[in-house]
C-alpha cells in the first residue's frame, strides 16, 4: 500500500525536476490555505447568520403565512428535475447512494438551519425527486409525455406562487423559477430565429441575422433594463409586473443565443435528408417540423442545457430592475448593521449554493452529451 | 441549389411568373410587417414620452451634466491642443457618456491583455504532468465558470478590496505597489525637469529602434537594431535621463504620486480578469488537445523537452486556432464591464443610467449605448480577424 502510494506520488508529483519544484512550492501553500479556511469555517465563522436568514435567502419577502406555496414549488421542482434526469441517466447503485446521502444531508441541514418541520419537507421533496427519477426511468415513459409533464409543472408553479403578487417573489426561488421560465420561453423564439436565418427568403434572413447579431453584441443588463423601462410606455393603462418585464428582457436576449445553437444543429443535419424529403414532395413546414428539427435539436440538447446555466448566472442581473434574487437577498442581509461582520459567511454560502446548482447543470449537460453520442454510434 | 434549378425548369413559364411574383410579395409582406412593427414601437414610445412632455431629440446631449463621476476623462481643448481632462459636473451629457466609455474601455483593454496571459498559463496548467497543478487549475476553472460573474464582482469588491488596510497603513508590495481600501497605487513615470533636448532625442531614437525591431523581419537586422536601442538608452542615461520612476507614498487619505487605480476599478478588473481567464484557459486547453498527437511525438523524437515543444511547436499553432474563440471571449468581456454598476463603477452603462434618470431620455440614450457596444464588438472582431488573416496568410505562403 505504501509502495503504491509512494509510486503514485513519485509519478504524479515528482516525475521531473520542474514538477518537483512546483510541488514543493504548491504543497505548503495549499496546506496553509486549507488549514486557514478550515480553521475559519469550523472555529471562527458564525454560521447562525445563514440559518437565521434562511427564509430571506430562499424566498425573499414572500409572506411567511403563504410559505406552503413555496414548498409546493420546491417539491414540484424536485419532481421535475428527477423526471428530466430519468430520461437520460440510469439510477445505478453508485448514483442512488450519492442521491440518498444527498437527500438525508439536505433534510438534516435544513432541519438544523430552520426547524425539524422544514427539514422533513425538504427531505420529502428531495425523495419525491428520486421517486420521479426511478419512476420515469423504469416505466420508460414516452419523452413527449414527460416533456408535457414538465411544462405543466412550470405552469402549476406559476399558478400556485402568483396569488400573493409577483412583487413579493424573491430569493433563490425567484432565480430558479425565472431561469426555468426563460429557458422555456427562449426555445420557440430561438428556433424561429434560427430557421429565419437559414431561410431562402432574403428579407427574413436579413432581419433574423440583424436581430441575432445585435442582441449578441449588447450586454444583457442593457436589454433587461430597457425592456423594463419601455413596457410601461407601450402599455400605459396596464401595469405589467416587473418580474414579467424582466422575463421578457431575458427571453428576447437569450433567444438570439438559442438561435445560434439551433443553427449549428441545423447545419449538422445531412443535406441528403432535406433533399430526400423534398423529393417526396414534403411541404417546407412538414420538412422542418418532422425531418430537420428533431435531428437538429437532438444535437444541440447539451448546449441548450448548458445555456440554462448562463441564464441562471445572468438571473443575478435582475437587481437592476429592483427584484430581490438570491444574491440580492444575501446583500440585503449584509446591509443589516447587525450582520455587517458576517460578509464572508454569507458570501461563502451564496458561492457554495451557486456552485452546487451550476455544477449540477454542467454535469447534466455533459452526461446528456455522452448519452446522445452513444445513441448516434 | 440543384433542387431549385430542377424545380425551376419543370414548371411551365406561366406558373413560373406567378411563383416569382408570389415570392416577391412574400418578401415585401415581411419587410412591411417588420418595418411596421418597428415604426409602431417607435411611435408608441414617442407618443408616451410626448405625453410626459419629452420630445425625441439628441439636443439634451449638449446640456450641462450637473452630476459628478468618481473617475473618467473627457476630451477638451487647451488653447488649440486637444487634451484629456478629468470629468467635472460642468461638462455636457455627451462628455459624461464619453467618460463612461473611457472607463469601460480602460477596464476592457487591461482585462483583455491580462486574461490572455493568465488564461494561457492556466490552460497549460490544466495539461500539466503535475497532478496537483492539473487539478488545481481544473478546480479553479470549474468554480469560476459555474458561478455568476456578478457574485464574483461583488465578492472581490466587498469582501476583498474593501477589506484591504486603510490608506495610512497600506500594504507595500515589492517596494512600489501600494494596496489600500482607497485604491491600488502603482509606480508611475515622472518627467524630470533637468533633462535636456539631447536626452529626449536619444530616448525617441530608442523608441523608434524598438518599434523597428518589432516590425521589421530578419534575425540579424533585429539584433543590430536591438543593440543600437540599448546603446541609445545608455547614452540617454549618461546625458541625463528624462524619465524617472514615481513611487507612490502612502498618506493619510490615499497616496501621493504614482499611478492610482480606484477600488471599484480594482475589484471589477480582478473579477473580470479571473473570470475571463477561466474561459480563455478552456479555449487554450481545447486547442492544445485538438492538435494532432503526432506534433508532440515528432518533437519528442527530435529530443525536444516538453516545455521547449510547448513554447516553439504547440503554442504558435494554438494561437492560430484559438483566435476566433478568443475574439468572442473579448467581446463578452467588454460587455461584462457593464456589470460595474453593481459596485458603483462609472462605466458606459452606469453613466447612461444616470444621464437618463436625470433627463428622462431613455430612448435616445439607449440608441447611443447600443450603437457604441455594436461598434466595440465590430472593432474587436475586425482586429482579431485582421490578425487571424495575417497569421494564417503567412502560413499559407
Amino acid at each position: 500500500m505504501t509502495t503504491l502510494a509512494l509510486r503514485w506520488v513519485h509519478r504524479n508529483l515528482f516525475a521531473k525536476p520542474f514538477d518537483a519544484a512546483l510541488s514543493l512550492v504548491i504543497i505548503p501553500m495549499l496546506a496553509w490555505a486549507v488549514y486557514a479556511f478550515a480553521h475559519w469555517a469550523l472555529v471562527e465563522a458564525h454560521w447562525q447568520v445563514v440559518g437565521g436568514s434562511f427564509k430571506v435567502l430562499m424566498t425573499g419577502i414572500y409572506p411567511a403565512d403563504q410559505l406552503w406555496r413555496a414548498w409546493f414549488s420546491v417539491a414540484t421542482l424536485c419532481a421535475m428535475f428527477g423526471a428530466g434526469l430519468g430520461l437520460s441517466v440510469r439510477p445505478g447503485r453508485a448514483a442512488s447512494t450519492v442521491v440518498a446521502l444527498g437527500v438525508a444531508l439536505t433534510g438534516v441541514m435544513v432541519a438544523v438551519a430552520i426547524d425539524v418541520h422544514s427539514g422533513m419537507l425538504a427531505a420529502g421533496s428531495a425523495a419525491l425527486g428520486v421517486a420521479a427519477w426511478c419512476g420515469v426511468h423504469h416505466l420508460a415513459a414516452d419523452q413527449r409525455i414527460v416533456l408535457s409533464g414538465l411544462l405543466a409543472g412550470v405552469v402549476a408553479i406559476f399558478v400556485v406562487l402568483s396569488p400573493p403578487g409577483f412583487e413579493v417573489w424573491g430569493g433563490l426561488l425567484l432565480s430558479v423559477v425565472l431561469t426555468i421560465a426563460v429557458s422555456i420561453l427562449t426555445l420557440p423564439f430561438g428556433i424561429l430565429l434560427a430557421l429565419g436565418r437559414q431561410s431562402r427568403i432574403t428579407s427574413l434572413r436579413v432581419i433574423s441575422t440583424a436581430y441575432i447579431e445585435t442582441m449578441r453584441s449588447v450586454p444583457l443588463i442593457l436589454v433587461v433594463y430597457w425592456i423594463w423601462i419601455i413596457v410601461p410606455l407601450l402599455a400605459p393603462d396596464t401595469s405589467v409586473p416587473g418580474l414579467l418585464r424582466g422575463m421578457a428582457g431575458f427571453a428576447l436576449f437569450f433567444a438570439a443565443y438559442v438561435a445560434e445553437y439551433v443553427r449549428s444543429g441545423l447545419q449538422a443535419v445531412p443535406k441528403g435528408q432535406i433533399e430526400a424529403a423534398r423529393s417526396l414532395a414534403m411541404s417546407s413546414w412538414t420538412l422542418n417540423v418532422d425531418i430537420v428539427l428533431p435531428q437538429a435539436l437532438r444535437v444541440v440538447v447539451p448546449s441548450l442545457v448548458g445555456q440554462i446555466l448562463d441564464i441562471f448566472n445572468g438571473a443575478t442581473l435582475v437587481f437592476i430592475i429592483g427584484l430581490t434574487d438570491f444574491l440580492r437577498a444575501g446583500q440585503m442581509i449584509l446591509a443589516d448593521p447587525q450582520n455587517s461582520g458576517r460578509t464572508y459567511e454569507i458570501y461563502v454560502f451564496l458561492f457554495a449554493v451557486y456552485l452546487a446548482i451550476g455544477g449540477a447543470i454542467t454535469y447534466a449537460s455533459r452526461r446528456l452529451e455522452a448519452h446522445l453520442a452513444r445513441g448516434s454510434r | 441549389m440543384s433542387t431549385e434549378i430542377a424545380e425551376y425548369h419543370s414548371i411551365p413559364p406561366a406558373r413560373r411568373g406567378l411563383l416569382i411574383a408570389s415570392r416577391w410579395l412574400l418578401q415585401a409582406a415581411i419587410v412591411i410587417a417588420v418595418a411596421g412593427l418597428v415604426i409602431w414601437l417607435g411611435l408608441a414610445v414617442r407618443e408616451a414620452l410626448a405625453r410626459k412632455g419629452i420630445q425625441f431629440s439628441f439636443g439634451y446631449l449638449g446640456n450641462v451634466a450637473n452630476f459628478s463621476l468618481s473617475e473618467g476623462f473627457v476630451p477638451s481643448f487647451e488653447g488649440n491642443w486637444p487634451i484629456l481632462e478629468p470629468f467635472s459636473p460642468s461638462n455636457s451629457n455627451l462628455q459624461a457618456l464619453f467618460a463612461g466609455l473611457w472607463n469601460s474601455l480602460k477596464v476592457a483593454l487591461s482585462a483583455i491583455v491580462l486574461c490572455t496571459m493568465f488564461g494561457t498559463l492556466v490552460g497549460i496548467g490544466r495539461l500539466s504532468t503535475n497532478w496537483l497543478v492539473r487539478n488545481l487549475c481544473f478546480g479553479l476553472v470549474e468554480a469560476i465558470r459555474n458561478t455568476p460573474l456578478l457574485i464574483q464582482i461583488v465578492f472581490w469588491y466587498f469582501a476583498v478590496v474593501l477589506r484591504f488596510p486603510p490608506a495610512n497603513a497600506a500594504s507595500n508590495w515589492f517596494g512600489g505597489l501600494l494596496a489600500s481600501r482607497s485604491g491600488v497605487f502603482l509606480p508611475g513615470l515622472a518627467i524630470s525637469e533637468r533633462a535636456g533636448v539631447a536626452s529626449w532625442g536619444l530616448l525617441a531614437v530608442t523608441f523608434a529602434l524598438v518599434v523597428g525591431c518589432v516590425v521589421l523581419r530578419g534575425l540579424r537586422l533585429r539584433l543590430i537594431l536591438l543593440a543600437a536601442a540599448v546603446a541609445a538608452l545608455i547614452g540617454a542615461g549618461f546625458v541625463g535621463f528624462p524619465l524617472g520612476l514615481d513611487l507612490p507614498v502612502a498618506t493619510r487619505f490615499g497616496a501621493r504620486g504614482g499611478f492610482s487605480i480606484s477600488p471599484e476599478m480594482t475589484a471589477l478588473l480582478l473579477a473580470i480578469v479571473v473570470n475571463s481567464s477561466a474561459y480563455v484557459a478552456e479555449i487554450v486547453r481545447g486547442a492544445i488537445e485538438a492538435l494532432p498527437k503526432g506534433q508532440w511525438e515528432a518533437s519528442a523524437s527530435l529530443g525536444l523537452s516538453r516545455s521547449h515543444t510547448l513554447r516553439d511547436i504547440i503554442l504558435p499553432q494554438v494561437f492560430r486556432i484559438v483566435l476566433p474563440s478568443l475574439a468572442n471571449r473579448y467581446i463578452s468581456l467588454t460587455k461584462d464591464t457593464s456589470l460595474g454598476i453593481a459596485i458603483g463603477f462609472p462605466d458606459l452603462f452606469n453613466v447612461y443610467g444616470t444621464v437618463s434618470n436625470q433627463t428622462g431620455r431613455n430612448l435616445e440614450g439607449v440608441v447611443i449605448v447600443m450603437l457604441t457596444y455594436l461598434a466595440l464588438s465590430w472593432i474587436i472582431s475586425a482586429c482579431v480577424n485582421g490578425i487571424n488573416a495575417r497569421m494564417n496568410g503567412r502560413r499559407a505562403r
